[in-house]
């Protein structure tokens, strides 16, 4: 071999050695002298603006961006005074009146003021989209009145006691700072899907969207800071693929993920460095059922149904982390109240329903839609057919995607006979699940069992004009008992939430009203030895 | 064939069950929220409406708006497609220099032990699924030996380069920062060998069986008779006719490549336009998904053209105009 070809060979292989020799793996990032954790999550922020969109990881973003007037706080979750420093409603729950704490500060060093407030509740109503529905059946922009720079008054239509339970979903944007970014009258709505207008603890320092997006700690943030330890910024990386998330956190990559399978989850707790925060959440699983078109209209057959099932199979699958209903409300939600007899499995009582239905003879085929790539909604599909079989009944296991199985659910025709879902109450006043039961709820997928009864109706549509907590308590022990009864759906488990946490991740403070992989990250921090 | 694509794209997204305006509007939308976003995006509006506006505003540049994110698509494909199209150049790239040789050696030597080897290599290449192969390297090489990153075009904290191009690497050349440079390459190593690989296996495994055709012709055996080098013979007068199908099987690659990358892609976390399709087509996002077509039609079509014109570099028949 030519001295030429010696000499590039020896180049060639320093550059790839130069080039796959890893840097140490550091415990967590720094910027500077900031902290940075680092969140595995595996949705994507499409958007930012509080007045069009949230999900578990939007909001995630949008709590940390921007403040409300109040805020959701611990286990169980305490509506706690934030931008307000206190308020009242009047005793029929019709007029709420709300007293901001003067320190605050948008990003931009402009005070928060009520005119703010007034402006960014009007914005939502009038986008009409997003965290509207919470509200817009109840307030409208007249019924918003600012009484000084810092008290705000809302008027509602009508007495509506859950009120205060919606407010810490709609943030308060900077009203000079979105205006004068206005394209075409939307609002800065285009500029708000990248951007923030906002008072939070923490401001955008990055946005690639799909891919990262950093944020960073606000000096100095009006509220202050719960630990002098607090994380100077956050990266929200996507990460797809749960192995890779996996890795991500044993190799200290990534300092918190979330939405690994329970066997993961399991795996991961076992590992030196990791932390499994295990709490029981407020989503439901329930298996809705067609109360009005099919076999499952009878409610004999609902009822057989609900005692054929296995309901510890739900709990093995969740390797033991979840708890069963023992009502149609989660357990979190105020009110809750334990329904006597709720279904658990009993075959000879299964037997008994089934005899008084039309499907008698057995022999019938029953669909069942879950959505496609779900592990456990497929499991527990072959629990259904093992369960069912011993009725005489067959199960047909239809995956679909989430748009089409929305679809499916959207129409009392085509509903199907069976339809796993997943469901999380977006607050803690019953009225918010509740309300799943209106025939107001038909059509969206929580409602895809189109419950009909009046006499429940008229209880909902009651208990949400009492402001005393103290009448509207027995209403709501009502409803839950009344709903049960007519069996709309195999009512499931609470599936507990889980993140994989590195050690040194301190301050996580849990709340069950949170979205499925929502953190909040104002309080968490970084201890550093 | 672009319009044909175009209206077989537009006639499936919009026959498939699923309503975009509500999945758009979130789950606990009322009516009214969700006829806000289908007046919004027109989608009240009868589908012939519809595809014509679609059309028109594809004619003056505008390939809509994601009802997801409510960027322009034209925005997204910006951004995502550069990331897939470098990771495909790489692999096809790699896949070639590797494979060629290989499968010229694997001719030269058949039924040696060299033959052996590079069958076995191009078998499994063909055999080992993509995500496979990336989830094992990514566990070896990366979470075990720790060696190369997980994921990801840069560190989490590196700063990317200002675009030029929109290509990392070449952007990175182009300012000169070559620390980033370095950086970008340690990550896109592991899913180029991933998506190399099976493309690798059948560049090989053509080149291989059109060699060993190529090398029994005569005109092969009187070059021998009249003393050339075996090294001529095969690099000058065999590979170039075996080349043609292999030609055309790396067009082929690149348009299966571009559309397969998604697997990669989600494995090694590389924000590339597959992902950005398979998210657009589970929220029934219609544009996006068009827009993807679009583009990766018109590509297929561009490397197609690329390959026939390669035809002729290689072979004079084919240039020279027919005589008869």
């Amino acid at each position: 071999m030519s001295t030429v070809w010696v000499r590039v060979s020896v180049v060639v292989t320093v550059a790839l050695a130069a080039l796959v020799v890893a840097p140490p793996v550091a415990g967590f990032e720094r910027a500077g002298d900031r902290k940075i954790l680092v969140f595995a999550g595996r949705q994507e922020v499409p958007t930012l603006d509080p007045s069009v969109k949230y999900d578990w990881s939007i909001r995630m973003m949008q709590q940390a961006l921007y403040d409300a007037l109040v805020k959701y706080v611990g286990n169980p979750p305490e509506i706690v005074p934030w931008l307000a420093e206190r308020w009242e409603s009047s005793p029929d729950a019709r007029t709420w009146t709300f007293r901001l704490v003067r320190t605050a500060r948008f990003h931009t060093g402009e005070p928060v003021t009520a005119e703010a407030v007034r402006w960014s509740f009007a914005r939502t109503l009038r986008l009409n989209a997003g965290p509207a529905w919470m509200l817009s059946d109840v307030l409208n922009e007249d019924g918003i009145r600012v009484l000084d720079d810092h008290t705000i008054q809302f008027t509602l239509t009508r007495p509506y006691a859950p009120f205060l339970s919606f407010v810490p979903w709609w943030y308060v944007m900077n009203p000079k700072q979105v205006l004068v970014q206005e394209q075409g009258g939307d609002l800065g709505q285009k500029w708000l899907t990248d951007h923030e207008a906002g008072s939070g603890p923490f401001r955008i320092k990055r946005w690639e969207q799909g891919v990262l997006y950093e944020i960073e700690a606000v000096d100095g943030y009006w509220k202050g800071w719960p630990s002098k330890d607090h994380v100077g910024g956050v990266i929200l990386k996507i990460v797809r693929e749960a192995a890779a998330q996996r890795a991500a956190l044993l190799r200290a990559e990534a300092d918190i993920v979330e939405g690994l399978s329970a066997d993961d989850f399991d795996q991961v707790a076992k590992m030196p460095g990791v932390a499994v925060p295990n709490y029981p959440g407020m989503t439901t699983f329930g298996i809705k059922m067609n109360t009005q078109k099919g076999p499952t209209k009878d409610p004999n057959l609902r009822k057989a149904l609900a005692y054929a099932f296995d309901y510890e199979a739900l709990i093995k699958i969740y390797n033991g982390n979840a708890v069963l209903q023992t009502s149609p409300f989660p357990n979190a939600t105020r009110g809750h109240v334990t329904v006597p007899g709720f279904p658990r499995q009993d075959v000879a009582r299964a037997k008994e329903f089934l005899a008084k239905s039309a499907s008698r003879q057995g022999g019938i085929e029953l669909e069942y839609v879950y959505v496609q790539g779900l592990e456990e909604e497929r499991k527990l599909g072959l629990v259904l057919i093992d369960n069912l079989a011993r009725l005489g009944l067959k199960v047909r296991m239809v995956p679909l995607t989430w748009p089409n199985m929305v679809a499916r659910g959207a129409k009392v025709d085509t509903s199907p006979d069976m339809m796993a879902v997943f469901t999380t109450p977006v607050s803690t006043d019953p009225d918010a699940v509740a309300y799943q039961y209106h025939k107001n709820s038909w059509g969206k997928y929580y409602g895809s069992s189109f419950y009909a009864n009046d006499d429940v109706w008229a209880l909902i549509e009651r208990a949400r004009t009492i402001a005393r907590w103290e009448e509207r308590t027995p209403l709501y022990a009502e409803i839950q008992k009344k709903i049960a009864a007519d069996a709309p759906e195999i009512f499931g488990m609470l599936a507990n939430r889980r993140w994989g946490m590195r050690d040194y991740v301190k301050g996580f403070v849990f709340s069950p009203v949170r979205f499925t992989g929502e953190v909040d990250l104002y309080p968490l921090a970084i201890a550093t030895k | 064939m672009l319009f044909g694509l175009l209206c077989v794209t537009f006639a499936i997204s919009h026959v498939v069950p699923g309503d975009p305006a509500r999945l758009a509007a979130g789950p606990d939308a009322n009516d009214a929220m969700v006829r806000t976003i289908r007046v919004k995006y027109g989608l009240d509006q009868p589908l012939p409406v519809q595809f014509g506006r679609y059309v028109m505003g594809i004619l003056s540049g505008d390939l809509g708006e994601s009802l997801r994110s409510r960027n322009a698509v034209r925005d997204d494909l910006v951004r995502f497609f550069p990331n897939t199209f470098e990771l495909v150049a790489l692999s096809l790239g790699l896949a070639v220099v590797l494979g060629i040789p290989l499968g010229m050696l694997s001719a030269v030597h058949k039924d040696t032990w060299v033959d052996h080897l590079a069958r076995v290599v191009s078998v499994s290449g063909v055999a080992l699924p993509a995500f496979w192969l990336g989830l094992m390297l990514q566990l070896l090489i990366a979470l075990h030996l720790g060696v190369l990153p997980l994921g990801g075009r840069l560190p989490l904290t590196a700063t990317p380069p200002e675009p030029v191009t929109h290509l990392m690497l070449v952007d990175a050349l182009l300012r000169g920062q070559w620390g980033t440079l370095a950086q970008a390459l340690r990550h896109a190593l592991l899913p180029v060998v991933t998506l190399c690989f099976p493309a690798l296996a059948s560049i090989m495994r053509v080149n291989r069986a059109e060699m060993i055709e190529t090398l029994q012709a005569d005109y092969i055996r009187s070059a021998r008779a009249q003393g050339f080098s075996g090294f001529r013979i095969v690099t000058r007068y065999a590979l170039r006719n075996a080349m043609i199908p292999t030609l055309t099987m790396i067009g082929l690659r690149y348009g299966w490549m571009l559309g397969g990358s998604v697997l990669v892609e989600t494995v090694f976390d590389w924000p590339g336009i597959g992902l950005y399709a398979v998210n657009a087509a589970v929220s029934s996002d219609f544009q996006p998904i068009m827009g993807v077509t679009l583009l990766l039609g018109t590509n297929f079509m561009l490397a197609n053209l690329l390959v026939d014109l390669a035809y002729g570099w290689l072979d004079p028949r084919i240039r020279r105009p027919s005589t008869a």
